[in-house]
This record gives C-alpha cells, sequence and structure tokens, in this order.
C-alpha cells in the first residue's frame, strides 16, 4: 500500500494554519535545509531525479544549477497557473496543503539564494489564491518569511500574484511578461529565464507539484525519493488528476509509473462500466492514446515512448460513445482561442486546423482534409515561438493518425456517426 | 570576432550579430517579416527559420535566425535544406490564408514582402477551399493618425510599426490588441497616431496594411523611377529616394544613412516636394521690356544673359545686392560668390526660416534641424556671407533688405532663387525688393517676387539638378538629377557658368562636378575631396565646428566609459 506524501495533508483540517501544519511535521524540512549548504539542495534534488511536474519532465535540480551564483536579485516564481484543460491537481495543494507549498519555495529560494518568490495562481482560483494568502500571511507573523528566514538572516519575500485567465500565462515567458504587467505573451528564447526572466534578472519557474516536493526529498532524502517510481528517470509520487468516463473522478496521489488500468481500477472503473474507447495521459496537449495502451506505465519516458507525453498527468478518458472528431475539434477550439496571436503559425494554423474539424465534424469535409491536417501539423509543430503550437498539434496529429477510419466515417456518411450530445454551435467561423 | 558559416560561406562577424545581418553579409537572404535591424526583436513571423549545426550536432529545431546572436565559432548555417524550405512554404501558407490577396487594389503591391516571399518561397495554388476566410469588418481603412490609414484585414501581425512606435518615437499610439487569430493592431482610445516620425510605420510595414494618406492611391509603386536625394525639409538632410514617374516627384522614402537619419524620416520632410506641383512653375526666360532699355526683348538664355551682363556692367558693381537662398547647392552658392566677386560687391547673404525643431533618431541618439535649409552651411563654407563695407555704406544684407527699405539703395538686386524663404511669398517683402532699380530673379518657381522681376530666369528644381548639400552636422552629401528640367529651364550652375563665362573665359562649359572640383581646390574645409570620390553617405567636412563636436563626442564618450 502506497502512503500518500503530498496528499498526506488531505482531509486534515488543521493543516490549512501554521500551527496545525507544523504539528504535522511542517517546516522541518526548512529548518534542514537552511543549515545546508544552498548547493548541497540543489545536488540532493538533482541526486532525487525529481523531474518538472508541470508538463515538460525537466529536471528540478538541473534547472536551479543553471541560476548564475553572481548575480542578484534572483527570483523563483511558481507556476499555478494551472489551466490545461483536465487538470486539477495543483489547485488540491494549494487549498488542502498551502504551507506546504509555502515550504517547497522557501527552500528552493535558499538553494538558489533568490530572495523574492511570485507564486503566479491562475484568476480563476480565487479560494486557492485566499487561502494562500492567508498562509502566507501566517507564515510572515510565524517569522517564516520575511527579513529574517526562521531566524537565519535571509530575506524572503513571498507574493501572491493573481493572473487574468490566459492559457498562455502558463507558459514560463508568458508568465514572466505577465507578472511584469504587460500583455501575457511569451518571448523569444534564448535568453531563458535562467538567464533573463523576470524583469531582466535570472529567475527559477516551477510546478507547484515539484515545490511541494521539495520537503519531503529534503527531510526523508533522495534515496527514499528514488525508491518510489518505475527507474532512475522516472521517481517519486505524482499526482493524477483522473476525468472523463470514470466513476470517481478525481485527484490522485500514485507512485509515479502506476499503469493506466491500475489507476483506472483505483478511480472506480469505466462510467457505467463501459467501454474504454481512448484516453488522453497528459492534458489537452498530450497526444491521444487508444484503448490497446490500457497497460501502459505513466511515467515520463513510457508514454513519451508510446507516442504520447505525461504531461500534467490529467488523464482525460473516453468511452465507445465519444466522437473522436468533435472531441478533437473541442480542444481544436480550445487552442485557437487561447493562442496568443503573435507567431504566424500557431495563430493562423490553430485556427485554420479548427475550421478543418468543425468542418469535418459537421459532415462537410473531404477525403483529403486528413491528409491537409497532417501537414498543418508538420509545419505547426517545431516551428512555433513557445510550446502552444506544439501543444495545439498534439491532438490532433494523434487524431489522424491513430482515428483515421472515424474520419472517413464522417466524410462518407457525411453526418456525425455519434449521438449529439453537447454540441458547440454550427457556425463555421472564426471560432470566436 | 566570431565567425560563421552560412551555406559554405564563411564569415566574420561582430559579437552578437544576428544570423539575419550575418547571412547578408555572404549574400545570403534569409527571408524575414518582423525583424528590423533597429527594433526589438520578437520572433515571432517564423519566417526566418534556419537549420544550425552546433559544433558539429544540429540543433533538434529550426530556429528563428533573427534571434539567434552570433557569440562563438561553432554554427555551421543552412538556409537550403528540405526541412527550412518546407518551414518557409508552411509559413507563406499561413500568411496567405486570410490574407484578402486584394493585390490589384493594394498600394503595396509592387514592394509587398508577401508577394515577394510567395514568388521565392511559396507555392502557387491554395489548400484554403473551404473554409472563409477571417475578416475584421469595420476595420479595413481606420485612419490611425493623419497620415497613416491601417486595414486590418491585410495585416500581418509583425508588430513592427507597434515596436516602432515604442522603441523609435519612444510615443507608444499603438498597441496589439485581441488574442490568437483575432489579434489586431489599433491605437488606443483617444491617442491617435500622431508623432512626427508617424509615416515611416509606412515604411516598415512589410504588407499593405499601413498606407500612407499622402501616397494612397497616387501610383503603383512599380512604375516609379527611383533616385537617391537629399530632402530639402530642414538642415538635417535626411536621406531619400526621390520616386518619381514623368517629371513628378511621386513620394520621398527614408534611405538608410547610419550616419545621418538611419532608415528614418519626418513627415514634414516627406511632404516638401509637394511644393513643387502647388506653386507655379517658372517655365520661360521673362524680360520686362522697361528692363532692356531700348524697347523689348526678344531671344532666349543667350539673350537673357547678354541682357543681364549688359546691366550688370552698367551699375555700379560695388551696389549690386545677391540675395542668394539656403535652397542652393554648394556650387552654386559658390559660382554666385564668384559673381559677386567679379562685380566687386560685399552684399551677399543667404535668409534662413526657423521652423519647430524636430529629431531623427539614429544610433548616436538623433540629429536635429530647426532652420528651414538645407544648406545654410555650404553657402556659407564658400563664401556666400556680407563682405566688408567701406566707410559710411551700409550693409544690404538679407535683414536690411527684406526687413527694411535697402533695395532702394542698391542699383541691382539679384535673387536666387525665387522661392528662398516664405518672405518670397510676402506681398511686403516683394514690395521693398522691388523698390531696387533693377531687380533680377532666378528660380524654379513663379513666386510674387518672381513675377515682379525685371528679369525672370526660370532654373532647375533640386529634382533636377546635381549637386552637394553641407548638413547641420557639417556633412557633405552628394545628389543627382532625377529627370530633366522642363522647357527652358536650365539649372543654375549652367547658368551661372555661362554667366561667369562673359567675364572669364576659363568658367566657359564647366560641368557641375568641375565646378565643385575648383571649389574644393580653392576651399580649405573642402581640401582632398573630388566630386567623384564623395561617399555614398556623405563626408563630413574639414571645418572648426565639426572637429569640435567629433571632439565633444570623443570626450563625451571616453566619460561614458
Amino acid at each position: 500500500m502506497f502512503e500518500p506524501v503530498l496528499t498526506r495533508n488531505v482531509g486534515n483540517p488543521d493543516a490549512l494554519t501554521l500551527k496545525g501544519y507544523k504539528k504535522a511535521g511542517g517546516y522541518e524540512a526548512l529548518a534542514k535545509a537552511i543549515k545546508m549548504e544552498p548547493d548541497g539542495i540543489i545536488e540532493e534534488v538533482k541526486k532525487s531525479g525529481l523531474r518538472g511536474r508541470g508538463g515538460a519532465g525537466f529536471s528540478a535540480g538541473l534547472k536551479w544549477s543553471f541560476i548564475p551564483k553572481d548575480k542578484k536579485p534572483k527570483y523563483l516564481v511558481c507556476n499555478a497557473d494551472e489551466s490545461e484543460p483536465g487538470t486539477f491537481k495543483d489547485r488540491l495543494l494549494m487549498e488542502y496543503d498551502p504551507h506546504q507549498l509555502i515550504e517547497g519555495c522557501a527552500i528552493c529560494c535558499w538553494a538558489v539564494q533568490a530572495n523574492t518568490c511570485y507564486i503566479y495562481i491562475r484568476g480563476e482560483y480565487t479560494k486557492s489564491a485566499e487561502i494562500l494568502e492567508r498562509a502566507l500571511k501566517e507564515a510572515y507573523e510565524g517569522g517564516i518569511l520575511g527579513k529574517s528566514m526562521m531566524g537565519s538572516g535571509f530575506e524572503l519575500n513571498m507574493y501572491v500574484h493573481r493572473g487574468a485567465g490566459a492559457y498562455i500565462c502558463g507558459e514560463e515567458t508568458g508568465m514572466l511578461e505577465s507578472l511584469e504587467g504587460k500583455r501575457g505573451q511569451p518571448r523569444v528564447k534564448p535568453p531563458f529565464p535562467a538567464v533573463v526572466g523576470a524583469f531582466g534578472a535570472p529567475t527559477v519557474i516551477n510546478n507547484v507539484e515539484t515545490l511541494c516536493n521539495v520537503p519531503h526529498i529534503i527531510t526523508r532524502g533522495a534515496d527514499w525519493f528514488k525508491g518510489i517510481g518505475t527507474d532512475e528517470r522516472n521517481t517519486g509520487p505524482k499526482l493524477y488528476a483522473i476525468s472523463g468516463h470514470v466513476e470517481r473522478p478525481g485527484t490522485y496521489e500514485h507512485p509515479i509509473g502506476i499503469t493506466f488500468r491500475e489507476m483506472l481500477e483505483k478511480a472506480g472503473g469505466m462510467y457505467k462500466g463501459g467501454n474504454l474507447k481512448a484516453f488522453i495521459p497528459g492534458g489537452a496537449s498530450a497526444p491521444i492514446l487508444p484503448a490497446d495502451q490500457i497497460d501502459i506505465k505513466m511515467d515520463f519516458d513510457t508514454v513519451a515512448k508510446a507516442g504520447s507525453m505525461l504531461g500534467s498527468a490529467a488523464v482525460i478518458v473516453m468511452d465507445d460513445t465519444t466522437c473522436m472528431v468533435r472531441s478533437v475539434a473541442r480542444l481544436a477550439k480550445f487552442f485557437n482561442h487561447e493562442s496568443c496571436g503573435q507567431c504566424t503559425p500557431c495563430r493562423e494554423g490553430t485556427n485554420w486546423m479548427e475550421l478543418i474539424l468543425k468542418r469535418l465534424e459537421h459532415g462537410e469535409g473531404t477525403e483529403a482534409d486528413g491528409e491537409k491536417l497532417l501537414s498543418i501539423c508538420q509545419h505547426i509543430a517545431g516551428n512555433s515561438l513557445c510550446a502552444l503550437g506544439d501543444a495545439a498539434v498534439g491532438p490532433v496529429k494523434s487524431l489522424v493518425e491513430r482515428f483515421m477510419p472515424e474520419i472517413e466515417q464522417h466524410v462518407r456518411e457525411r453526418r456525425c456517426p455519434f449521438p449529439e450530445r453537447r454540441y458547440f454551435g454550427k457556425n463555421v467561423g472564426n471560432g470566436a | 570576432m566570431p565567425k560563421v558559416t552560412i551555406n559554405d560561406r564563411t564569415v566574420e562577424v561582430e559579437k552578437g550579430a544576428t544570423l539575419v545581418d550575418a547571412a547578408l553579409k555572404v549574400g545570403v537572404q534569409i527571408p524575414h517579416y518582423c525583424y528590423h535591424p533597429r527594433l526589438s526583436v520578437v520572433g515571432q513571423c517564423r519566417m526566418c527559420l534556419v537549420d544550425i549545426w552546433d559544433r558539429g550536432r544540429k540543433m533538434p529545431k529550426l530556429q528563428a535566425a533573427c534571434s539567434m546572436k552570433v557569440e562563438n565559432d561553432n554554427w555551421v548555417v543552412r538556409t537550403d535544406t528540405p526541412e527550412v524550405q518546407e518551414a518557409q512554404k508552411g509559413m507563406m501558407e499561413f500568411f496567405l490564408i486570410n490574407h484578402p490577396l486584394d493585390c490589384p487594389i493594394c498600394d503595396q503591391a509592387g514592394e509587398c514582402g508577401l508577394q515577394d516571399y510567395s514568388f521565392k518561397h511559396g507555392v502557387a495554388f491554395s489548400r484554403f477551399q473551404f473554409e472563409d476566410k477571417r475578416t475584421y469588418p469595420g476595420r479595413e481603412r481606420i485612419p490611425l493618425g493623419s497620415n497613416v490609414i491601417l486595414n486590418m484585414n491585410r495585416c500581418i501581425q509583425c508588430t513592427r510599426c507597434v515596436r516602432f512606435t515604442q522603441e523609435i518615437s519612444q510615443t507608444a499610439e499603438l498597441g496589439f490588441f485581441n488574442r490568437g487569430a483575432r489579434a489586431e493592431i489599433g491605437t488606443f482610445p483617444g491617442k491617435p497616431l500622431e508623432n512626427h516620425l508617424s509615416t515611416c510605420v509606412v515604411d516598415i510595414c512589410p504588407v499593405g496594411a499601413l498606407t500612407s494618406t499622402r501616397f494612397r492611391f497616387a501610383e503603383r509603386v512599380f512604375y516609379l523611377d527611383k533616385k537617391p536625394s537629399i530632402c530639402t525639409g530642414c538642415e538635417v538632410g535626411c536621406n531619400v529616394t526621390m520616386e518619381h514617374r514623368r517629371g513628378k516627384i511621386k513620394r520621398y522614402k527614408p534611405r538608410f544613412n547610419p550616419e545621418v537619419n538611419d532608415y528614418w524620416m519626418c513627415d514634414y520632410g516627406r511632404s516638401t516636394f509637394e511644393r513643387y506641383e502647388k506653386l507655379p512653375r517658372l517655365a520661360a526666360v521673362r524680360v520686362r521690356p522697361e528692363a532692356t532699355g531700348n524697347g523689348g526683348f526678344y531671344g532666349g538664355w543667350k539673350e537673357a544673359l547678354d541682357l543681364v551682363h549688359r546691366r550688370l556692367r552698367e551699375a555700379n558693381g560695388s551696389s549690386v545686392a545677391i540675395l542668394g537662398s539656403a535652397f542652393l547647392t554648394t556650387e552654386e552658392a559658390y559660382l554666385l560668390n564668384k559673381l559677386a566677386g567679379a562685380l566687386g560687391t560685399p552684399h551677399r547673404s543667404v535668409p534662413v526660416d526657423l521652423g519647430p525643431t524636430w529629431t531623427i533618431p539614429n544610433l548616436k541618439g538623433g540629429i536635429s534641424g530647426q532652420e528651414q535649409a538645407p544648406n545654410r552651411r555650404g553657402a556659407e563654407l564658400v563664401g556666400l556671407t556680407p563682405g566688408e563695407v567701406r566707410e559710411g555704406g551700409t550693409l544690404l544684407d538679407a535683414t536690411a533688405l527684406l526687413k527694411g527699405d535697402a533695395a532702394a539703395q542698391a542699383d541691382v538686386v539679384i535673387v536666387s532663387d525665387s522661392d528662398f524663404s516664405e518672405a518670397a511669398h510676402n506681398p511686403q517683402v516683394v514690395e521693398r525688393l522691388r523698390r531696387a532699380k533693377l531687380l533680377i530673379v532666378f528660380g524654379w518657381c513663379d513666386s510674387p517676387l518672381a513675377k515682379v522681376a525685371d528679369i525672370a530666369l526660370p532654373v532647375s528644381t533640386h529634382a533636377e539638378k546635381d549637386g552637394t548639400f553641407v548638413n547641420v552636422e557639417w556633412r557633405l552629401q552628394h545628389f543627382g538629377a532625377a529627370f530633366p528640367a522642363p522647357g527652358q529651364t536650365r539649372p543654375l550652375v549652367d547658368v551661372l557658368v555661362d554667366l561667369l563665362a562673359r567675364y572669364d573665359a576659363s568658367w566657359s562649359k564647366l560641368t557641375t562636378g568641375q565646378v565643385f572640383d575648383r571649389l574644393a581646390s580653392e576651399h580649405p574645409a573642402f581640401a582632398g575631396l573630388s566630386w567623384d570620390d564623395i561617399p555614398a553617405v556623405g563626408v563630413t567636412l574639414n571645418v572648426p565646428q565639426a572637429r569640435a563636436a567629433v571632439d565633444a563626442a570623443t570626450a563625451s564618450a571616453v566619460q561614458e566609459i
């Protein structure tokens, strides 16, 4: 039986207060950390194999080590702009255990010697933001933050910054622009945020879940952390946000690398005993996997090998009543709506893909559309300014590659063969 | 300096140079829309994608050449791999699917980035067959300010114009609104695009989204002939391309000169050529019958110059007043001064109008002009300044002639040219000058002054002659004739050379170039220069003021270090 790590305080309302959190063993890790050398912490995190939980799966320790030692000021920005469709794991962490996040941020700040931390939270998460703000206030009063972090003489200020609801502000440089008060749109890279980030200073950007793992690595050690998971490269506990056609949708904590079948069982199985048709393993931007991949191990490398990505581990399950064309058309609509409009392939390509998919869904497709979609995908993928273009390509490409018969059926029958459920407008227009 | 190899050719570039600029050095044009050498790099048009091998290892993705800065010797770049060509094809398709393709009625057609690159990198057919094009209803002809009109349907969202107003004019009137496929350019409420450089956004717009109210629908650009020239609006001397057709100037576009106006010019400067169309042209030699002294005038230039020569010989040479103009080329001013020398008159001057001070930004921080005079400095350098007056006499200079009653004391007043400043159109001033016993006017314009002249001689506009101007920073700049002068009109240099040849045969039949070479051998400021060797970006003259300015710049640079 796997003992929950990140969610251990869920269901314990006391953990919302500083006193309750401390009683549950909180801030011990921070106390231990400030006795360690900053480089030692980075080494420990590197050794643990903790990979970024936001989507890209980049080694957290490695990211921290890129921060130049000699430059001041430096910043930590915690990415709490959880806006990937299907993802709701960070919200749980922030609403049930805010101090865990604050502790993780504090340790990271000490490790990279950054005196300021921003928690960039999406605007819709008003409850989470209020809880975090309350927790921050307590932490200041309790001497955890402020002029002298836990009496160490290290100044640390932490702020909650609320976004305004744009998906693109979850992209790290888009978030920095938004944080600086500008129009939220990604910057051209290089230079990377580790060199030129918020306000032109070196900046670490980490996901909420990534930072929440840090205190546990410090208290229990890298070797304990490495013991959880499939192999050397996929370690630690992981939150999976499962939704769609399952009996008990929600956020579950599993050791990374649990099979999809096992995960589905723990969520109560398919909704009303339906048949699995497909699932998205990592949020809206991950390519869709067909049902025959049910035994896949849900870790970064195995999912990538299967032609998808673990991403934010937001698992969307679809049974055989789902029209894949309609689902992907809905996703394409999302990406078109959320594209910032800066770079050409994403601005024009996502719009065009949505128009084609809508046309297909309405039974007005042609045989050449599949190939056209693939070619548009090829022109967007890798050529856009930020990762949103690649994200938009994921579901569309997998639709054409893995569910081509369904597209052909739409074209042949000149209608959608699935019962009409939730329709999103007949208007084949601008996608607005 | 780091080296980079682009399409098998290796070039040394300055550290931090972008690949787009590096490629130009080896003659490779990397297509781009959003990149501009003077604007910040945003890398958003994605047209400049290239393949890069870093120490022999190919980078996993195509990289935007505009954002890749050469810092070391590690890179080998190719702009012609199948991947790059495929990406360029894809980008062109994306640009065009929602573009109206209204080239037949678009002002940009002929100088359009979309046309050029789709010809070079695009495909000839469209796959955007079943969908509706995105349009911006009601935003096809939005005046952004008094000089610029926006057609949002044609826009490719490169944001060059937005960055221009933020970074170059620093007025930030333009913004990028909305998201995704509905993103658009616009002004903020109550803040129209009004700055003295506003038309530059039309120049840097790679497509026909921004058009100039001044040039809109005036001419198809592919019918225009082009000639490098100098703006006559003020003493800055912006380098321009004079675009003309059938003897009419259609527009000025700034011509790149990093030492003067960089890539920019002001809106006022762009309007200066309109004077040549607006004002009536002096097209023929015109002599009042009384002026001949023997009944009437029959003949052309030869007879007119004979008459001028005769009347000047009859007059008392030292009471001839010569009123020059800051619009004269240096050569013309030099010849006019020689004429003054031949007559022995000290009464030489150059009137100058003051206008508002405008600054053209460049890499050195900008260059400002206030005098509406392209060549006061040149005229003064070659000696067209008041001379010594003998005891008791009064100097008949511009102030005395234009503001006082000095003309009545002069035997002859020679004015060159008829449009020397706004004063030439002022009835009071015309009346004052008319009090001279004989009024000789050279000019392109049949101004009120030319109308009352005894002898009015038609000469070229600056579009119709060769010459040099000296700007506010003592930079000598050369320009050439764009088209021949109409009718009886002759370049002033030819006229003055003919006139001077009547005093000294060695002036006979000199060309502008030969006049300049003579001038250069006489005046120390021009020492060592010859007509054929004036650099395209001009040359700073060897004058104490210029040397002082250079010293001051060096001193401040030293302090900054």
